[in-house]
């Protein structure tokens, strides 16, 4: 639990108390919620790489009003996994953890490519699993045949 | 083999095409290199060729209407991804599956496990060039889908879990049958390690290649037993204990070094302990029923979401699912273990033989399909 604690504690005194939201029973899968400023992103991670945790997921959420970008990072050791939520503008960008993780260089093109959320400060954003000349977002809900396309607070409100 | 040039000289730089239809690149996965000679200066793994755009149609098919892509994603160890997804979304929705039926999941996950592994132990020595090993763990592995194609009605890709159950009852032939498999498998160990683990040449071919030590998985996420085998005990299934895996005694294999041996090492030792947890699953199957009756075929969860994480056959797999209160997932994305796993590779090859790079590209263990969604 040592390296859970210890990120917390310095998230706290980085990001202010509201920022950390901790989920005791486990209910969704994460032991600790933290909501970051995308400026802070490099600092944040930062913090979890010098505790031993690695990157395990990045996903790319698109709401009507915002992207999100949620970064799940784990440690070995039982029930420490974190949640890390960046909100972006659909044509923004979110620094790029490739200076801290090195998975991050595969997961950011995958996220890039299916969102086209960019990630400022990759060295080789290029296509990774669609075609080269594909010019699509798939995983923007204005692509294909989609149930919802609803706001942010409609779903986590 | 496994020796390096210390300064290795730049003088005729090339590249080769690995794949995308080759034989040891199970799958459709191409590899360009860059070589000086035959050795490695540069690995870039093209993927994408399968992909499918699981993820997208999962956002346009209801929770149930998704199960049979799950055991697409991996199609050998399809019946843990139909596990894993089930365990999600009864999470999400709050459904209790029966005792009995949890005990049946366990049993077939754990057969699938088997299964997987040891398709992966014969085409990894076929890449060595062992022809023979193959056909002995394809005879065992033809147990395993007879037996699981008797009770799910498939022999590959299974949609055998349902949210609060399994399709199916178990019956005493399928029992007598698993028990019969278990014990043959025991009996093939002393086969496999006298045609294999003792094979000088196998040991050659493997000790101390491709190592993959605990930063360099840390640093690409790499989990599974390709993270065991660099001595670090982390499994699912007893770091976060799903389903009924806290009731059984088991063992996590970890190696010591993280090099090709220790990988196919901790790989064999994983099925005897799959077997004893199939055994006590067995011994301790309550009676019951299968299936939750009250569950409806459009399960509507309450809006939010789950990171639902599992341990399939390559390592740490995970469902992340977003809720808005419909039939139908807001966002479902799939975190694969062959994904880190092979982009770690990108640095292991370096300096390493072309001859090495097959060994270690089998050794991992990748399923591209996977990879690619």
């Amino acid at each position: 639990m040592a390296a859970r604690e210890e990120v917390v504690r310095r998230l706290q005194e980085l990001l202010g108390e509201a920022a950390l939201r901790p989920d005791e029973a486990y209910a969704q899968g994460v032991s600790w919620t933290v909501q970051a400023p995308a400026p802070s992103l490099p600092d944040v991670l930062r913090v979890f790489r010098d505790a031993g945790f690695y990157l395990e997921s990045i996903t790319g959420l698109d709401f009507k009003d915002t992207m999100e970008i949620v970064y799940h990072m784990n440690t070995y050791e039982p029930r420490s996994r974190m949640a890390l939520r960046v909100l972006c503008p659909h044509d923004g960008e979110v620094p790029s953890a490739t200076g801290l993780y090195d998975s991050a260089l595969w997961q950011e093109r995958e996220v890039w490519e299916f969102t086209g959320v960019r990630f400022s400060g990759h060295p080789d954003l290029r296509p990774l699993l669609l075609p080269e000349d594909m010019d699509e977002r798939p995983l923007r809900k204005t692509f294909g045949t989609v149930h919802a396309y609803r706001k942010r607070e409609e779903i986590y409100g | 083999m496994a020796e390096h040039f210390a300064e290795p000289v730049r003088q005729h730089l090339y590249s080769l095409n690995l794949g995308p239809q080759h034989p040891s690149t199970h799958g459709v996965l191409r590899i360009l290199l860059t070589l000086d000679g035959e050795y490695i200066v540069e690995a870039d793994p093209v993927i994408g060729y399968g992909h499918r755009g699981h993820e997208k149609m999962g956002e346009n098919r209801t929770y149930l209407q998704f199960m049979p892509n799950t055991s697409r994603i991996d199609y050998l160890s399809g019946l843990l991804f139909n596990h894993g997804f089930c365990l999600a979304v009864e999470k999400l929705a709050g459904i209790e599956p029966p005792e009995r039926a949890r005990y049946i999941r366990v049993i077939c996950a754990e057969l699938n496990r088997i299964s997987s592994h040891l398709l992966w132990f014969g085409t990894y020595l076929m890449d060595l060039g062992a022809f023979t090993p193959f056909l002995y763990c394809f005879d065992d592995r033809e147990n395993i889908l007879d037996i699981l194609d008797r009770v799910s009605g498939s022999r590959l890709t299974y949609s055998y879990c349902r949210f609060g159950g399994v399709t199916r009852d178990i019956d005493d032939v399928f029992i007598e049958q698993t028990r019969a498999f278990v014990k043959r498998l025991r009996s093939r160990w002393k086969d496999y390690h006298n045609l294999v683990t003792k094979n000088v040449i196998f040991i050659h071919r493997t000790r101390d290649v491709g190592v993959i030590d605990k930063d360099l998985a840390r640093r690409f996420g790499v989990t599974g037993p390709n993270l065991r085998a660099a001595g670090v005990p982390f499994d699912m299934r007893k770091v976060e204990p799903y389903e009924v895996y806290d009731r059984f005694d088991f063992q996590i294999p970890v190696g010591e070094k993280g090099d090709a041996l220790d990988r196919y090492r901790v790989r064999l030792e994983e099925m005897e302990q799959s077997c004893r947890i199939i055994e006590q699953a067995l011994d301790q199957l309550p009676d019951g029923p299968y299936r939750q009756e009250r569950v409806r075929l459009k399960v509507k969860p309450p809006r939010g979401e789950v990171y639902f994480a599992f341990e399939s056959a390559r390592g740490l797999t995970a469902y992340y699912l977003v809720s808005d209160g419909s039939p139908y997932p807001y966002r479902c994305h799939v975190r694969v273990p062959s994904f880190g796993n092979l982009h770690c590779l990108t640095e292991v090859f370096r300096e390493t033989l072309v001859a090495d790079a097959i060994s270690i590209l089998g050794s991992i263990d990748i399923v591209v399909p996977e990879i690619d969604r």
